[in-house]
């Protein structure tokens, strides 16, 4: 079998390391988070685009996420990307419950059919992309994780979902941050070398996200929001801001896309000052509608008060607006001075942003829009994102590094999370390692079958429709292809 | 070199750790023509750094302790006193409950020394801070008898039905349930903490609910009546006196709070000397012991603070809303 050819480098199970890693070329990524599309977010796309990107450059990929609703099994989505809806129970916020050995059996069947040789896990809240990476450890794969989010040391869940972080990342082969303040708060919350830490930021796709200042209305200003309307996003400071510059400004108009709880404030307070045709409320946005919501405004307003990356200021960048924001977390890094105002994090300083910037557009100093759009595409892109995943650090580094045996890793354990919590993991990983052994002796690994690459052959069918239509292609590579996904043929 | 080396991070409380680091990993490439590419810590251009690069700036944004508390002594003392007062109350009503159900105490003799010491009380009440107090919340002296005869007078009807409420229960479990309850009471206490256990409304229930139990297994309804009175004069009026006590006239408060643990103790010790040395153990460790233990285990505070920490929104924002 043609596939074979670079499963057999990639079969783990008979030593930790074989010689073929010492020239990686291709390799068979198993990427795991709770977070994936029906779901929407900056998680969910993240995995899409950094799989599609992945294939392109001949890699097999396949997620494993869980069942979102009647959206269980298999499907297979643009370019054969194959994803597993999991029949895990959803516990809170769409994570699973975890007991850390109960989705071992299904993992490995997966696993192993798949003939998995790197682990990528996705997001720090997802307990199935934890519950992953202490398996693929048990099993001897290596594993990749990447965190997507920021959190502090200050209180008591915090404390605890850290150590549990520290469990969790104390053996993994190397870690992924979205930016540096990322990667300071992961190293110090699960205690790492941060050698072991990469910083490879988020992409947008700038071909979805292009200016086109005709459709702006020239006679107002107007603020753009696009965000979901909860606590962490700031939406208290934007009904603070709202009718403070509305005073002061009777041609300034508001439009706020997303939905969440805190949409009442908004509505209060657009009610309380008459500001009906002024602050048009649009609730949840479709990926796709979100470009044109973007053109028509003048500014993007953002008021995060803890933001790891950010996407949403580059999307808005990207369509030519100026971006005010609050300057937290890893905002600062994203964009150059010049595309972005920061302010802190209150009403006073967001509005004094904001004055500036109303300032500079009516006296014409800002960018134009296509100028700002042609410098921030080639910040962020998703093939960048994939070809620094792959070969800059983490997927040829990660194959050519040994996973650790069981002895130093029980050893790793009690040493790096301390003895109590140390020990209790330990036990778990001896429970599952005796549950894995036993599960090879019920069906060994031989007797799996070995499942067909939705590519082809070494992504030979790939290859050959890329050819055909490659430009159309690289320009199609949108995540609505989930929407429509080409059910080919279910392997069950 | 395996993957994953004992991390230099978190390994004591040493401060310099996080200031002075030395990795040197990932070193920049040597080799560039001129002066050597300095580091920024920014994601939009493409650094001629690795991507686990780690700079010196690395974490220098870090900041340790910023909201640490300095703590006197005599102050944490001071501030324990509630927390004795507290412990008091609870041995008193105790105490007295058992001189009740041994007959040892007559109802009368309660409700009148009762009276007049809520009386006394009543009068310190608005002479300690000359009137301040019921000038801002506006309530007269008529509304406060008119409550506390419509109170008097409930209780002293229902107290009948007390004193048969819980005759179907076993004495056992009313001696369990009323620990159970003066526990809760002691734990939900307005200590003046701004913690989210802190609870006065099921702080003063509970122990009015102890106080209920205990009364129904008094000899007769008239003692029921007295001890739930009781019960509302020393959890419920006796703490916003010493409230007042403690803002307004601090030395009167510390030896209010001095005789009422010596009464409290000897109390304790007509009944058992051996619940009396204990009582006396109890207050002293609270009243000493743990303000100290508090104040050395300040030295081991590790608070780390930064960036990625969620801002808070200082401002009141309901303003909009008004």
């Amino acid at each position: 079998m043609v596939y074979r050819r670079h499963c057999s480098c990639t079969n783990p199970y008979s030593s930790a390391t074989c010689d073929c890693h010492a020239t990686p070329r291709f390799h068979s990524i198993c990427m795991v988070s709770d977070f994936f599309y029906p779901n929407v977010g900056g998680v969910e796309s993240h995995i899409y685009q950094l799989s599609q990107c992945l294939i392109e450059r001949g890699h097999k990929v396949i997620i494993v996420t869980h069942a979102y609703g009647d959206r269980k099994g298999i499907r297979y989505l643009t370019n054969g990307l194959k994803v597993y809806y999991l029949p895990l129970k959803v516990m809170y916020n769409q994570s699973t419950a975890t007991t850390l050995l109960h989705s071992l059996p299904l993992l490995r069947f997966i696993f192993v059919r798949e003939r998995v040789s790197v682990i990528h896990s996705h997001s720090s809240f997802s307990a199935m992309a934890h519950d992953a990476l202490f398996h693929a450890k048990t099993m001897g794969l290596h594993t990749v994780f990447t965190d997507h989010s920021l959190f502090g040391f200050a209180d008591v869940s915090s404390v605890l979902t850290n150590k549990l972080l520290t469990v969790s990342l104390c053996d993994t082969n190397h870690i992924i941050c979205v930016s540096y303040t990322s990667k300071e708060n992961t190293v110090l919350r699960a205690a790492l070398n941060p050698e072991i830490v990469s910083v490879i930021p988020n992409a947008i796709d700038p071909t979805d996200f292009t200016p086109d200042p005709k459709i702006r209305d020239r006679s107002r200003i107007t603020v753009v929001v696009v965000s979901r309307l909860v606590y962490r996003k700031g939406i208290d400071l934007l009904g603070g801001i709202i009718p403070e510059m509305c005073q002061r400004y009777p041609n300034l108009h508001f439009i706020i896309g997303g939905e969440g709880p805190k949409r009442i404030i908004l509505e209060e307070v657009r009610e309380r000052y008459q500001l009906h045709d002024r602050v048009r409320l649009l609730g949840a946005l479709e990926h796709q509608q979100v470009r044109n919501v973007l053109v028509q405004g003048d500014i993007f307003l953002n008021t995060s008060l803890t933001e790891a990356f950010c996407m949403a200021i580059v999307e808005g960048a990207s369509c030519g607006l100026q971006v005010v924001s609050t300057r937290v977390g890893g905002i600062p890094e994203v964009l150059p001075e010049n595309f972005i105002i920061l302010c802190k994090p209150s009403v006073k300083s967001l509005c004094s942003g904001l004055e500036q910037a109303i300032n500079r557009l009516l006296a014409g100093e800002l960018l134009s829009p296509e100028t700002i759009h042609r410098t921030v595409s080639t910040f962020y892109t998703w093939r960048d994102v994939a070809e620094r995943t792959e070969k800059v650090c983490v997927y040829n580094r990660v194959a050519q590094e040994v996973v650790l045996p069981m002895d130093q890793r029980l050893e790793r354990l009690v040493r790096h999370c301390g003895v109590v919590t140390g020990c209790i993991f330990a036990l778990f990983a001896i429970v599952s390692f005796l549950l894995l052994n036993f599960l090879r002796w019920m069906t060994p690994d031989s007797s799996i079958d070995i499942a067909v690459n939705a590519t082809g052959p070494n992504g030979a069918w790939l290859r050959q429709y890329s050819t055909e239509r490659k430009h159309e292609l690289t320009r199609k590579r949108d995540p609505d292809a989930c929407k429509e996904p080409s059910d080919l043929s279910a392997e069950h | 070199m395996s993957p994953v080396l004992q991390s230099p991070v978190l390994q004591s409380p040493g401060a310099d750790h996080y200031s002075s680091l030395s990795w040197g990993a990932g070193n920049p490439p040597s080799g560039s023509v001129g002066s050597p590419p300095i580091w920024k810590k920014v994601l939009y251009e493409h650094q001629p750094f690795p991507d686990n690069y780690v700079d010196d700036r690395f974490l220098e944004e870090l900041r340790k302790n910023i909201y640490v508390r300095r703590y006197h002594y005599w102050a944490v003392v001071f501030e324990a006193g509630v927390v004795i007062q507290q412990l008091c109350s609870v041995c008193v009503f105790s105490v007295i409950w058992w001189y009740m159900d041994q007959d040892l105490l007559s109802p009368q003799k309660l409700c009148g020394v009762g009276l007049a010491l809520t009386l006394l009380g009543y009068l310190l009440f608005d002479a300690v801070d000359q009137g301040e107090g019921r000038r801002d919340s506006g309530r007269t002296h008529w509304a406060d008898l008119k409550s506390a005869l419509v109170f008097v007078a409930f209780t002293y009807g229902f107290s009948p039905v007390l004193k048969t409420l819980t005759e179907s229960i076993s004495t056992d479990t009313i001696y369990a349930m009323s620990v159970l309850m003066l526990l809760g009471h002691l734990v939900f206490f307005d200590y003046g903490a701004n913690a989210a256990v802190v609870s006065s409304t099921l702080s003063i229930n509970m122990a009015i609910f102890a106080s209920v139990c205990l009364a129904s297994r008094l000899p007769r309804s008239l003692h029921a009546f007295a001890m739930v009175t009781f019960a509302i004069q020393i959890f419920a009026l006796w703490p916003s006196l010493q409230r007042k006590l403690r803002a307004n006239t601090p030395w009167t408060y510390i030896s209010v709070t001095f005789f009422f643990a010596i009464f409290a103790m000897a109390g304790l010790l007509s009944i058992s000397s051996v619940g009396a040395l204990l009582f006396f153990l109890l207050l002293l460790s609270v009243a000493f012991l743990c303000p100290y233990c508090l104040i050395r285990l300040q030295l081991f505070k590790d608070n780390i603070h930064g960036p990625w920490d969620e801002a808070e929104i200082k401002e009141d924002l309901s303003r909009f809303l008004d």
